[in-house]
Parts: C-alpha cells; sequence; structure tokens
C-alpha cells in the first residue's frame, strides 16, 4: 500500500515512519508539510491513504481531503490530531476515522485494516464543526477538477461568484470556471471577504473598485482586475453602499 | 453542501457560548420588577403581609372585613411601588448601588405616602361612618410609613445579599476557569509527548531532556497564580518551554533574546511571559508554513520594567485571533492585580507583525 504522510512537524513525521516501518506493507511515497502540499502530492502521487494531520499552515488537513474528495479515485485518509475538544464527536458521528497524539501502534494498525474513502459532504460537515481550528471554518481554496487535474483557485483571488441553474461561475485573476455548489452556501460560508450584489451575484469585498450608472440608470459594479461590470440589484444596493463607504 | 448539516454546526456554537464566562459587571442590585415573575412574588409577598397584618389586630369584630381592606390597600401599595421601581430602573442602574439602593427606599416611601393620602380621601368620600378624624388620618398615616419603611428595608436588604452572594460564586467560577485555561494548552502538551515518543527511539538522550523540561513547565504551571518570581526563574523556565517547542517545529522557531538591560532580580507573576510566547507560536508562527522568528526585548525606563514579544502574523488571519484572548486577559489582570494600573499589557498588529507589550513597576523583593 503506498502511503503519503501529511504532518508538519518533523517528529511526528518521523514516528509515523518508523512505525509504518515495523507494522510492514506499507510504502511511504511521499511527505508533506503543509496541507497544500498534501493536496499536490496526492494528486500527483496518487496514494491509497495518506495520514493527515489537521492542523497544518496554509491549508489544513481538513481542507485538503475536502478538494482530494473531488478526485475520480480518492485516497483513503486517516486524520491525525494532538487534541480533541468538540469537534472529535463530529468525526464519531461521521465514523471518519482519526488517530490521537500520541499515536500508538496499535490503533494505527487497526486504522489500517479498515480503510476508508471520504465524500465531500462529510468532510464539509467536519470542517464546519470547526474540527480545523474554530477560525477556520471557510476554506482558503476551490477546487475543480479539469480533465483529470485538480484545479485549486485561492480564495483571496476570487472577483466574483455568478450562480447560473445548476452551476456556479467562478471569476477569479486568471480565469473563470465553474462549480457544482450554491450560491447560499458559499455566501454563508465566505460571509467575512464576499457580499451579495444580486440575487445571483457574490462580490469580492477586496475587490471592488466603484459604482457606476449603465445608460439606463441602473447601478453597476466595478471591480478591478476585470472590464466587466456587474448588476446591482435595487435590494442590495443600500448594503452595497454602506460597504462602499465604510469599508 | 457546507449547510447540510448546520444543526451540528449551531449545536457547537452553543455549546461554546454555554462555557463562556460572563464577565461580573457592577450592576444593580435590585431585581427587575418589569417582569412577570417578580410582580407575581410582589402580589404573593403582599398577600402576605396582609394576612400578618389582618392576624395581628386586637379586638377586631369582622377579621374578613379587616383582611379585604388590608389586602386591597397593601396590594395597591405593592404593585404601584413596583411599578415606580419599574419605570425607574434606567435611571437607578447608573447610579452606584448605595445610591440607588437609597433612591429606592424613598420612592417607596413616597409611594406609600401618596397611596395613603389617596385612601384617605376615598374613604372620606364613600363609605366611612362617623367621618375620619384628622387625628386618624395622622395615625393611619405613620403608621403606613412606619410599616413600609421596615418591610422595604428588610426587601432591600435581602436583594443586596442575594447579588452580592450571586456575584461572588460567578466571579468564583470566572477565576477557576481562567486558572484552568491560563494553564499549559492541550494542543502542545500532547503534541509535545508525541515528539518525545518519536524521540525514544532514535534520540534517548533528547528525549529524556525534553521529558525533564516538560516536568519543570508543569511544575511551574501548577503552583499559585499569586505567587511572584524574580525575572531570571521565568526566562529559565521560558527556555524550557522553547526547547521543547524547537523540537517540534525545528527551523520554523527562531528565538532572539535581548533582554540584558533588565535586572534580573525584578519580581513579576508567575507565569507571565511563558503564555505570551506560547500565543506568539500558536496563533503566530505555526500557521505559517515557513514560520519565523520570534523577539523578546526589554527595557527599564524610570523604575518601570518593558518587556515586548513580537512575531510575525499571518495577514490574512488578522487581528481575528479569539482564542488568544484568554491567556493575554489572564495575563493582565494578573499584572494589575499586582501593581494596579501600573501594571499594563499592550497589544499592536501592525504590517504582519504582532507584538505584546507588558510594563510594571520595578521591585526586587516582595512589599
Amino acid at each position: 500500500m503506498n502511503v503519503l504522510i501529511a504532518d508538519d512537524e518533523p517528529l511526528a513525521r518521523t514516528r509515523l515512519r518508523e512505525l509504518l516501518t515495523e507494522i510492514g506493507g506499507c510504502r511511504i511515497v511521499g511527505e508533506a508539510t503543509t496541507g497544500k502540499e498534501a493536496l499536490e502530492q496526492g494528486v500527483s502521487v496518487q496514494p491509497d491513504l495518506i495520514l493527515m494531520d489537521i492542523r497544518m499552515p496554509t491549508m489544513d488537513g481538513l481542507e485538503a481531503a475536502f478538494h482530494l474528495a473531488a478526485l475520480e479515485q480518492p485516497p483513503a485518509i486517516i486524520f491525525t490530531t494532538a487534541y480533541g475538544d468538540h469537534a472529535l464527536a463530529a468525526f464519531e458521528a461521521h465514523a471518519v476515522d482519526y488517530l490521537l497524539k500520541p499515536i500508538r501502534k496499535e490503533r494505527l494498525e487497526n486504522a489500517l485494516h479498515k480503510l476508508q474513502q471520504l465524500n465531500r459532504a462529510q468532510l464539509a460537515t467536519l470542517k464546519q464543526a470547526g474540527g480545523g481550528s474554530p477560525e477556520s471554518r471557510a476554506r482558503t481554496h476551490l477546487s475543480v477538477l479539469l480533465r483529470g487535474n485538480l484545479q485549486l483557485i485561492p480564495l483571496e483571488s476570487v472577483i466574483y461568484f455568478k450562480a447560473d441553474q445548476k452551476y456556479v461561475t467562478v471569476r477569479h485573476a486568471a480565469g473563470q470556471v465553474l462549480i457544482e455548489e450554491s450560491l447560499k452556501d458559499l455566501e454563508e460560508e465566505f460571509s467575512e471577504h464576499f457580499f451579495r450584489i444580486h440575487r445571483n451575484a457574490l462580490a469580492a469585498a477586496a475587490h471592488i473598485s466603484g459604482l457606476v450608472k449603465d445608460h439606463e440608470g441602473n447601478c453597476m459594479l466595478a471591480l478591478q482586475g476585470i472590464e466587466e461590470l456587474l448588476e446591482i440589484s435595487r435590494r442590495h444596493l443600500p448594503e452595497v453602499r454602506k460597504r462602499l463607504t465604510n469599508p | 453542501m457546507y449547510s447540510e448539516m448546520r444543526a451540528l454546526l449551531s449545536l457547537n456554537d452553543k455549546k461554546k457560548t454555554g462555557t463562556a464566562v460572563k464577565p461580573v459587571t457592577d450592576e444593580l442590585f435590585l431585581p427587575n420588577f418589569c417582569g412577570v415573575r417578580m410582580v407575581l412574588a410582589l402580589m404573593v409577598i403582599a398577600q402576605l403581609l396582609a394576612f400578618v397584618l389582618a392576624l395581628g389586630q386586637m379586638g377586631s369584630e369582622n377579621r374578613w372585613k379587616d383582611l379585604s381592606l388590608i389586602s386591597l390597600f397593601i396590594q395597591w401599595a405593592a404593585l404601584s411601588c413596583g411599578a415606580v421601581l419599574c419605570l425607574s430602573r434606567p435611571w437607578l442602574r447608573k447610579l452606584p448601588n448605595i445610591q440607588a439602593g437609597l433612591l429606592s427606599y424613598l420612592l417607596v416611601l413616597g409611594v406609600t405616602a401618596v397611596m395613603s393620602e389617596a385612601a384617605y380621601w376615598i374613604l372620606q368620600a364613600a363609605v366611612m361612618e362617623p367621618p375620619l378624624t384628622r387625628a386618624w388620618y395622622y395615625g393611619f398615616l405613620s403608621r403606613n410609613l412606619a410599616i413600609s419603611a421596615i418591610v422595604s428595608a428588610v426587601a432591600l436588604r435581602y436583594f443586596y445579599v442575594q447579588h452580592q452572594w450571586k456575584r461572588n460564586i460567578e466571579s468564583e467560577a470566572q477565576a477557576r476557569i481562567q486558572a484552568l485555561q491560563s494553564r499549559i494548552r492541550p494542543h502542545f502538551l500532547f503534541n509535545s509527548l508525541n515528539s518525545i515518543a518519536s524521540l525514544t527511539r532514535s534520540h534517548p538522550n533528547e528525549a529524556e531532556a525534553a521529558v525533564m523540561d516538560l516536568a519543570d513547565l508543569f511544575r511551574g504551571s501548577l503552583r499559585e497564580a499569586r505567587l511572584r518570581v524574580p525575572l531570571s526563574e521565568e526566562i529559565e523556565l521560558c527556555h524550557k518551554y522553547l526547547h521543547i517547542e524547537k523540537l517540534r517545529l525545528g527551523d520554523r522557531l527562531q528565538v532572539r533574546w535581548e533582554l540584558e538591560g533588565l535586572p534580573r532580580d525584578a519580581l513579576l507573576p508567575v507565569l507571565t511571559l511563558q503564555p505570551l510566547l506560547e500565543n506568539a507560536i500558536y496563533h503566530g508562527l505555526e500557521p505559517l508554513a515557513q514560520g519565523g522568528e520570534i523577539v523578546i526585548s526589554g527595557a527599564q525606563q524610570q523604575g518601570m520594567i518593558h518587556i515586548s514579544i513580537s512575531n510575525p502574523a499571518n495577514p490574512a488571519a488578522g487581528a481575528k485571533t479569539t482564542g488568544n484572548r484568554i491567556a493575554l486577559d489572564n495575563v493582565r489582570q494578573r499584572l494589575q492585580a499586582f501593581h494596579a494600573k501600573r501594571g499594563k499589557l499592550i497589544v499592536e498588529h501592525s504590517n504582519g507583525t504582532h507584538r505584546v507589550q507588558i510594563s510594571f513597576p520595578y521591585l526586587s523583593k516582595e512589599p
């Protein structure tokens, strides 16, 4: 079995490496120190299993797992964590496997016997329950699967979300992609940096440059980095004005 | 998709607010007389008082008539007092408790006087044969005022004592929770134990040293929070703590000490610097993939000692790190408990640098 170890602490990785060697039957195909690295290696190396620390810099383990779950053959994931508190109740509730540090050899051995793939709904819920850390309930990246490749879009580069029937268009600094999530969920998750300007659109507060009137007198929103203007509905206009005057 | 388990999320939020400690404020000791429960309680107490007074009347011919008249009057007076206290609550709560107590006492007496006056006029105009005399009026008024003065004094005293008791319980609970939370983070403890478990195989000597450091650190954290130690001792403890963190984080953790200008015998509350370092690591360095440098610098100025701890911080995280408040508040409170206004803790956040500065007067022995 090909295993990828993801943990930001070198000694924690060493311990897992040693335990896996003792248990046998595993080949360590890579080590990652951040969630993002784990995700990149998860796509490029295609391990059967990732031992994933939850609290890691840049992107936490839960989010990395969430993005990986979009792959056609996602790796199995066993989470490792130093300290549980309430979030572990959510792990139990979803039968998601996790190991508590310091990691016991027997527990690891058991977990290796009942590997499982996790689905996105499970992982999204765990992240929302504060499994990463209470401050990071929102994802740091969006991911899309394009012809077998996982494309990651950092949230800071997203300029707007626009809903169109079943899909949402994500316009970002380097282009645009379609994702299958609802605008309402996106609004809730990213409420800190995005706000609604129309029934079908969310704009990034950081990218706003100003208000413009079109020839029919409708209020339009100008955003940095794109030529296109977005329509602001009358209902959301007061809120947008407020944001513009005191950001 | 993220919304599917909102219920779970809100459950967790509730759990969090459930354990949050309300700050003990200097609020008005009087209960809120505008509430339905308080009005009911007031009516029951007034009725009991009416029973007592009716039973106490000597040589009465018709106790039921007496009781009904007394009840009518007392209920009327009590509910009016309640209404007046309810309406004046916004003003009363702006006053210190002693003044608010006196004022509400006078209000109750005033209301009693007005009610007695009104009762006298009604009785005179309506039913009484023979007509009531002036002497009867004065007796009536003075008896009412005396009863009201005694009963309301007892009631106010009761409310005050109950309020104090509640406050004591709250602040005790708060102190206990803070004592727990200011101790070493479980996240740190379990990660350290994991590192030690890893070291025991390859580097037993280092593992041994780490266990010793961890033991000293815990002994330090179990000490009485009121204790004061010399700066040298606190620095020693910080070194041990940083030694363990260094094992975990490796090159991501860099530390620079610039405390040469400080007297080593300066007293400070035990565990003042260590929690600040722990914050700097947990909220500052750990979320950064490349890590960074923590700078601990200090200066002595006009009898005051200033120590500042700065660390790089993730600009995206901004100042929303709610978790570090607890440790900061705890250190601030203890500095203030020792030095009143001269003990300070200041937090600054600018250009991706987070800086905490503590200041306290230089003392080398317990006053």
